[in-house]
């Protein structure tokens, strides 16, 4: 299972991350803001991944609802949104540890991080919220569902969407204006650059897409704890 | 004061009716059983009294306070079993004592914990994982986690399912113990007359979402309780024959005379049948009073399912 969690973004980087390597270095460091293409997508694989972690959070509790586990916690004085905010704390946990493992993937394979401390601090709590947020845009979105195989088609359906109208892993200059403006509202793209800054450009930390984080974060925990206490059921 | 107070208590799940307006109370420190076929509206009726799921009318009160509108402090007073076994397998049997002590929120869980565990026999197996546990011992860790905040009434729905005689001899045992020590009230469910005769001081018996009856079981016995007569036989019966001893069913090969004081009845009933080769009598116990308030479904069913068979063996050429 872990092998399988791991194994998925390392892909990523190194079949997608080195299909730029031929491109001219004048080209990349114009449009990338650095010469290694591998350099500038793992921030972005980084978000990407917390994102998908996210979904292990409606997973587990649609299977709590399977396993009949929700009725046990339900029948005590524990609130539903305890739980909820419960089940997102854990998919951010999960997600946060992928974290080490990606930036150690790129180390190995030559990328030379500029670390500005100041920015990582930012650039970690930002983890935290996005992980938190994405986890419970998730989950309200199964909240009324025992079927298993649901967390994972609602995960195909935000994630696909959320990636490739992010600057995960392209930079906005490529993108068409309507794709521009819909990478403005991405938390996907606030939660990358937050991190490019503090790992790749080596910048002081961007207070704006923190903010742009943090309101997300706070706008899908409020409609999770909202959802949840209004409409989960035991099973 | 009341534990419990059920009030015209209804639930409808889309088109299933599965409580059709029930009414009921018990009483601090009673053992109450609440009997009734397969899907008569038991463990709707324990959901809805545990907060599990809301009535679509009608009104609840538990341990004073009402299901709906104090959810919380009800689950506060209250203990659950389910009748399929629910702990976390993946977890020793330590960690899910600690993790219910949580939910719950008992702070000084650790001591009464140990004290559970040993009196249920599972001390040694404390460490080990769940998930390697027999049926019984899960069944009593079960019954730990739900006793371990206190409760002041303790839900149980079918809680002997699956265990062997000296594993349920046990568990009534305990449930004797913790109503009369600790003075908890007890709800549970059964489908073992045995059982209910044991350990409830009454019973409701409740069928399709509706309840039929309500009393000790020597109360239900006496007004309910019916004495059968069935006798088998080689030809036709002429129904009009047994009617005057009773109601009666009749089945290929059997007829079914429900009566009173059948020992007194049996040598006219013998006498107005002609072929009988074998004759049974069931003297008035809770097994036929629930067959008789419940309908007696176990003999009509007993013919649609030959027949059924039948027609599946038919399909299969
Ligand atoms: N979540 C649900 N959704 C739809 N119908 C339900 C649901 N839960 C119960 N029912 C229906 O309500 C009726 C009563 O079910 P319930 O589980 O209360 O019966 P029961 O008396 O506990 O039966 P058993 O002895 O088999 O446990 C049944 O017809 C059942 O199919
Ligand atoms: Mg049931």
């Amino acid at each position: 299972m872990w092998l399988m969690l791991v194994a998925q973004p390392l892909m990523w980087i190194v079949f997608f991350g080195n299909s730029l390597a031929g491109l001219p270095r004048g080209f990349l460091a114009q449009y990338f803001g650095v010469e290694n293409y591998l350099a500038y997508m793992i921030p972005g694989m980084i978000s990407i991944s917390v994102m998908t972690m996210g979904m292990f959070a409606s997973m587990s509790l649609v299977f709590d609802k399977r396993l009949g586990y929700l009725k046990r916690v339900l029948t005590t004085p524990t609130p539903k949104s305890a739980v909820f905010l419960a089940k997102a704390a854990g998919a951010m946990t999960r997600g946060l540890l992928m974290v080490p493992v990606i930036l150690a993937v790129g180390a190995v394979l030559g990328v030379g991080y500029r670390v500005n401390p100041a920015s990582m601090a930012m650039w970690a709590l930002g983890l935290v919220l996005a992980g938190l947020g994405f986890s419970a845009l998730f989950t309200i979105f199964t909240v009324n569902t025992s079927d298993v195989h649901a967390p994972g088609v609602i995960n195909n359906f935000i994630t696909m969407p959320l990636m490739f109208t992010s600057t995960a892993l392209f930079p906005k200059e490529f993108f068409p204006q309507w794709l521009r403006v819909i990478s403005d509202f991405n938390p996907l793209t606030y939660i990358t650059e937050l991190g490019r800054n503090a790992l790749v450009y080596g910048m002081p930390p961007d207070i704006k897409a923190l903010l742009a984080i943090a309101a997300f974060a706070a706008v899908t925990i409020t409609v999770g704890v909202a959802v949840v206490e209004a409409r989960l059921e035991a099973d | 004061m009341s534990a419990i107070v059920v009030e015209n208590l209804a639930k409808r799940y889309g088109d299933v009716e599965a409580l059709r307006g029930i009414s009921f109370e018990v009483s601090r420190g009673e053992v109450f059983g609440l009997l009734g076929p397969n899907g008569a509206g038991k463990t709707t009726t324990i959901k809805i009294l545990t907060g599990l799921t809301k009535p679509t009318s009608g009104r609840a009160i538990v341990a004073g306070f009402d299901v709906v509108k104090e959810a919380a402090e009800v689950k506060r007073s209250i203990g659950w079993i389910a009748s399929e076994v629910i702990v976390d397998d993946e977890l020793t049997g330590w960690e899910n004592l600690e993790i219910q002590a949580r939910l719950a929120g008992v702070k000084n869980w650790r001591e009464r914990a140990a004290e559970l565990l040993r009196y249920f026999g599972l001390a040694e197996a404390a460490n080990r994982l769940v998930g390697k546990y027999s049926t019984g011992m899960r069944k009593r860790l079960e019954v730990a986690m739900a006793l371990l905040h206190g409760p002041e009434i303790l839900f149980m729905d079918e809680p002997t399912v699956g265990l062997d005689v000296g594993a349920r001899m046990g568990l009534w045992e305990v449930i004797r113990q913790i109503n009369k020590d600790f003075g908890v009230t007890v709800l549970l469910t059964t489908h073992y007359m045995e059982e209910a005769e044991e350990l409830c001081g009454r019973i409701a018996i409740i069928n399709k979402g509706r309840l039929v009856a309500v009393g000790t079981p020597g109360e239900l016995k006496a007004k309910y309780g019916v004495d059968v007569v069935e006798l088998e036989v080689s030809k036709p019966v002429d129904p009009s024959k047994l009617s005057p001893f009773g109601e009666v069913v009749v089945l290929d090969g059997r007829v079914v005379v429900k009566t009173q004081r059948a020992e007194e009845k049996l040598a006219d009933i013998v006498k107005a049948v002609d072929g009988i080769k074998s004759v049974r009598v069931k003297k008035a116990s809770l097994d036929t009073v629930f067959i008789n308030l419940t309908g007696a479904s176990i003999e009509g069913e007993h013919a649609d399912i030959k027949r059924l068979y039948a027609r599946v063996r038919w399909a299969r050429r």
